[in-house]
């Protein structure tokens, strides 16, 4: 069960290219359009106070 | 700030990914050129001006040089020695001559010090060419093509690290799968920007009490919660920043190695190493591990040389003793858990064993944060504090 899970994770973030068989059907595309609006939004709302990435200065 | 900011977006990738998409293969690798070194300039005169702009000429001499390096020649060892000599001058010049100077002023100090663009990780790519050039493990490629794998500046700045003998065959193939390219490089954006704006700089309220003043007035409770907290923190930032130099290579339908694969879940901190910072853990086996004699050697020599790994990434990570000790600690660990296994054999899979060896490889590799993040005065003062109250 945890590894379904994890490669549900790894998928809606776009780490894996094969959609695990919850995300198989027709309608996955929708999961996707959320997945991408979520983000959106959380990159909007915590915008505002964004610093330099650390390894930036290694 | 470079993967957050609009500039990197509409200046660099979207078009550089565009243009490469409709030219002519034989042109791609130029447009990575053209872009990158647009990229390096807007950047690195950005933070340390036109000196900064000028280490732009260092990947114009590299890839020069690059041209001489056949198997087995002695102008490989010369691109060794010029990597790491640019690196000690660059990035330790003033840390060494502080040691050896270290009860007074120091007269060689170089006042006007600064690091250019990502020169810890290109580096490592030099290193990486000439070594493997040398040994007959990858061909030379064109000057452009060459060009294209040191300014490909999506991994530019911080990784992931990559190989050119894993980058040539992407750069020469026809990509097919530009929708699918696109929809899982963006989708990999969006995660990176996401772990970035809404984990780590969250975290930033917690993270940056890590210095002397706070640590000497907060309870030991809120010591432990702002160490914890920076594990989180790096772990978001840094994963981050890989999910957006994957993504963006992605959208050249390049592919780039994985830097992280959930290394706080690790059962323990072998494991853990073998999915933290993925691409330097094996650039280090590669490049000082086996040529220090890895797992062939004599047994004290074994454990000799993982310490020496370690303490090598430490210092590679940064100019400064804390780093250092950073480094040994995880080459204690390290060691220590070979020790283990030999004594011990093989791990337990019984699921209280596994949880608890999963908990105590967490607060093990989080124990060593503070040492990331302060000096080591602090640090000993973070401890104190933490531990003696």
């Amino acid at each position: 069960m945890l590894t379904g899970f994890r490669a549900g994770i790894e998928y809606l973030c776009g780490e894996r290219d094969d959609a695990p068989a919850l995300f198989a059907s027709r309608w996955a595309w929708l999961a996707r359009c959320a997945v991408w609006t979520l983000a959106i939004v959380l990159i909007y709302a915590f915008s505002g106070q964004s610093s330099k990435f650390i390894y930036i200065d290694f | 700030m470079i993967f957050n900011t609009f500039s990197y977006y509409l200046l660099f990738l979207v078009p550089a990914a565009v243009l490469y998409r409709v030219v002519a293969r034989g042109l791609r690798p130029w447009v990575i050129v053209l872009f990158g070194s647009g990229f390096f300039l807007y950047f690195a005169y950005g933070m340390a001006g036109l000196w900064g702009a000028a280490c732009l000429l260092i990947f114009l001499w590299e890839s020069l040089v690059s041209r001489l390096y056949k198997p087995g020649s002695r102008w490989c060892l010369l691109g060794l020695v010029q990597s790491v000599v640019l690196l000690g001058i660059f990035k330790y010049w003033n840390f060494f001559t502080g040691l050896v100077f270290v009860h007074g002023a120091n007269p060689l100090r170089w006042q006007g010090a600064f690091l250019p663009l990502g020169i810890s990780f290109f580096t490592f790519e030099f290193y990486h060419f000439a070594w493997d050039r040398r040994a007959g493990r990858t061909e030379a490629g064109t000057l452009g093509e060459y060009l294209a794998f040191i300014l490909f500046f999506p991994t530019m700045v911080a990784g992931p690290i990559k190989r050119y003998q894993d980058f040539l065959p992407k750069l020469r193939q026809e990509p097919t799968e530009w929708n699918s390219d696109w929809e899982r490089g963006i989708t990999r954006i969006l995660t990176g920007l996401v772990k970035k704006f809404a984990v780590a700089d969250l975290l930033t309220a917690w993270t940056d009490h890590l210095n002397a003043h706070d640590v000497m007035l907060a309870q030991r409770p809120v010591l432990l919660l702002w160490g914890f907290a920076y594990g989180l923190k790096i772990y978001a930032d840094f994963s981050g920043y890989s999910d957006i130099a994957i993504g963006s290579a992605r959208l050249f339908g390049i592919r780039v190695p994985e830097n992280f694969d959930w290394p706080y879940g690790r059962r323990n901190i072998q494991r853990f190493w073998q999915c933290w910072h993925i691409s330097l853990t094996r650039w280090l086996t590669d490049y000082v591990y086996i040529p220090l004699g890895g797992s062939r050697v004599s047994v004290p020599r074994i454990y000799a040389n993982i310490i020496a790994v370690m303490l090598v990434s430490g210092l590679w990570h940064g100019a400064g003793l804390n780093f250092l000790v950073w480094g040994g600690w995880h080459g204690l660990l390290l060691a220590g858990h070979r020790l283990w296994r030999q004594l011990r054999g093989e791990a337990s899979t019984h699921p209280a064993a596994v949880f608890s060896s999963r908990v105590l490889t967490f607060i093990l590799a989080n124990a060593a944060w503070p040492f990331f993040c302060m000096d080591l005065h602090t640090v000993m003062l973070f401890y104190r504090r933490l531990l003696l109250g």
